[in-house]
């Protein structure tokens, strides 16, 4: 910690929504500095491998050869696994240019250059303890014997939060409206990823996987190369695992050690195993008025997070979160105060960005991920229609005759197909 | 690698700099006759039934993802992050 011990604004967490945040203000001209409880920036993050682009293009000159972008994702693969076999769907741009993988750990150390070079500071092993209120005006924060004054706080403290419900700020988030996120990273070799998966050096893969390993549970898995890594992974309700005592430990296990997965990540080495929540409530739990006398929340504390069924958006949206608390606060700031009806600026700017137009679009998407059935009987209805329409006997089989028997074999009615299709439809 | 890892082994490869007093501190009392899904929920398999079939809690190995706070029907857990520059260290992430 620098001697100083009063800012302008005091973000609490170095992940992507708090340095943005911190950048975002130090560009500004604002005093500020962002703490970290870990020993370095990015030592607590995880997440699942791809970051969308756009945010950067429109905010960050020049960050394309600056970032530590491993590959620019050219595949996008879905799998269905089932104990039969598996269905798989591929789509290949012609050129990987609108997200890429990166590792959190490098990525946020490079945003928090970028802080640093505007003149913010960075503290990193600084816990925050709580938030100082006065008055109902937060004030700045207790980190242990530390009391550090700032007219603004950025609640930027990720999706356990701790803070924000200590200070009734939020609520605890139901066991629905949060997932578990675990990866394992494995270092395969730039060679063998490039091989076995058809790339070129700078070209990457990311893959959703359903099905099987997964059993039924509400979520997903997920594949992503990296240069010399590839990270697997899944994200799945914490309700699954309390109710259906399915052992979290043994989940990205399942799924690496599947046929479909085993011969891609043969003769990798296992590096790193990871584990972190994930807020998932969507628009219906997102945080309605993320802003307060003196503070803001941003990134994953908010529920700032899409997932559309396919893919889960995070990143982009706490760096824009982040970059829209620092416009509130500056706006705030050069009107000379910090009150909630100065800083409710922030609230228009993410009501009219992709953030809440995003989630807003995608309102009813949580709720029907989060009911298994669709998890249950349709990998098996869609490999076994499948298996039936490449069906190797003498007699061949129309399509809709295949689908006919794999209700049959599967127990599911036209009709609730068809109403599970309407539902499909209104909600991804 | 068509080896299954134990737990154990895959956090002795995640970085950790351990703190000498525990994050969590779990209320053994409350978790008389729960269901505990702590135990199927952590990802670091760090609750445990003993021999007596108590619940049993060992912080080391933590990865601080706050699930079993969440989780808990009791209101057992007491979950605070280790003091800063302690605990989980991903260098990947």
């Amino acid at each position: 910690m620098t001697e100083q011990e009063r800012f302008d604004a005091i973000v609490v967490g170095a992940g992507p929504s708090g340095l943005s945040a911190g950048y975002f203000l130090a560009k500004k001209g604002l005093n500020v500095a962002v703490l970290e409880r870990g020993t370095e920036v990015g030592s607590k993050n995880v997440f699942g491998g791809r970051i969308y682009a756009h945010v950067f293009d429109k905010n960050f000159q020049g960050w394309r050869n600056e970032a530590p972008v491993e590959r620019w994702v050219k595949k996008e693969k879905m799998a269905l696994l089932c104990k039969s076999g598996s269905v798989s769907f591929e789509f290949e741009r012609e050129k990987g240019q609108g997200s890429f993988t990166a590792f959190l750990n490098p990525f946020l150390n490079w945003l928090s250059s970028l802080v640093e070079s505007e003149g913010g500071t960075v503290a990193t092993g600084v816990k925050v303890d709580s938030i100082n209120f006065e008055n109902g005006y937060a004030r700045g924060v207790t980190a242990g014997p530390d009391k550090l004054e700032a007219d603004y706080v950025v609640i930027a403290e990720g999706a356990n939060t701790l803070l924000s419900e200590k200070h009734g700020i939020k609520r605890a988030p139901g066991l629905d409206e949060t997932s578990l996120g675990i990866k394992e990273v494995i270092k395969l070799g730039k060679d063998t990823i490039n091989k076995r998966l058809s790339l070129e050096d700078d070209e990457g893969v990311a893959q959703f996987i359903l099905g099987e390993p997964l059993q039924g549970l509400s979520g997903g898995g997920f594949f992503y190369t990296m240069k010399e890594y590839v990270t697997v992974g899944a994200v799945v309700r914490l309700s699954e695992f309390a109710r259906k005592r399915y052992n979290a430990k043994d989940l990205v296990e399942d799924l690496r050690l599947s046929p479909y997965l085993t011969k891609v990540l043969e003769g990798g080495t296992l590096v790193e195993y990871s584990a972190h929540l994930v807020p998932e409530s969507g628009f219906k739990g997102v945080l309605k008025k993320p802003y307060g006398n003196g503070f803001l929340v941003a990134g994953d504390a908010a529920g700032f997070l899409l997932n559309t069924g396919f893919t889960i958006r995070g990143v982009d949206m706490a760096v824009e979160s982040g970059r829209l608390a620092a416009e509130a606060i500056a706006k705030a700031h050069s009107e000379g105060g910090n009150s909630e009806e100065l800083l409710s600026s922030y609230g228009k700017l993410l009501d009219e960005s992709f953030i809440m137009k995003n989630l807003r679009k995608f309102s009813r998407t949580a709720d029907f991920l989060s009911d298994n059935k669709i998890y249950k009987n349709y990998v098996n209805l869609a490999c076994s229609t499948v298996k039936g329409v490449f069906d190797e006997g003498e007699e061949a089989k129309r399509a809709f005759e295949s689908f006919r028997k794999a209700l049959n074999i599967q127990g599911i009615s036209f009709l609730t197909v068809l109403k599970d299709a309407w539902e499909a439809y209104r909600s991804i | 690698m068509s080896e299954r890892f134990s737990v154990e082994k895959r956090l002795s490869l995640t970085n950790f700099k351990l703190y000498d007093k525990p994050h969590i501190i779990v209320d053994y009392e409350k978790c008389e006759g729960c269901s505990r899904p702590c135990i199927s929920s952590c990802p670091a398999g760090l609750y445990s039934i003993d021999e007596r079939g108590k619940l049993r809690f060992n912080y080391e190995g933590c990865l601080e993802c706050g699930t079993c706070r969440l989780v808990c029907p009791r209101n057992a857990v007491k979950w605070e992050y280790p003091p800063g520059g302690f605990g989980v260290w991903y260098k990947f992430g």
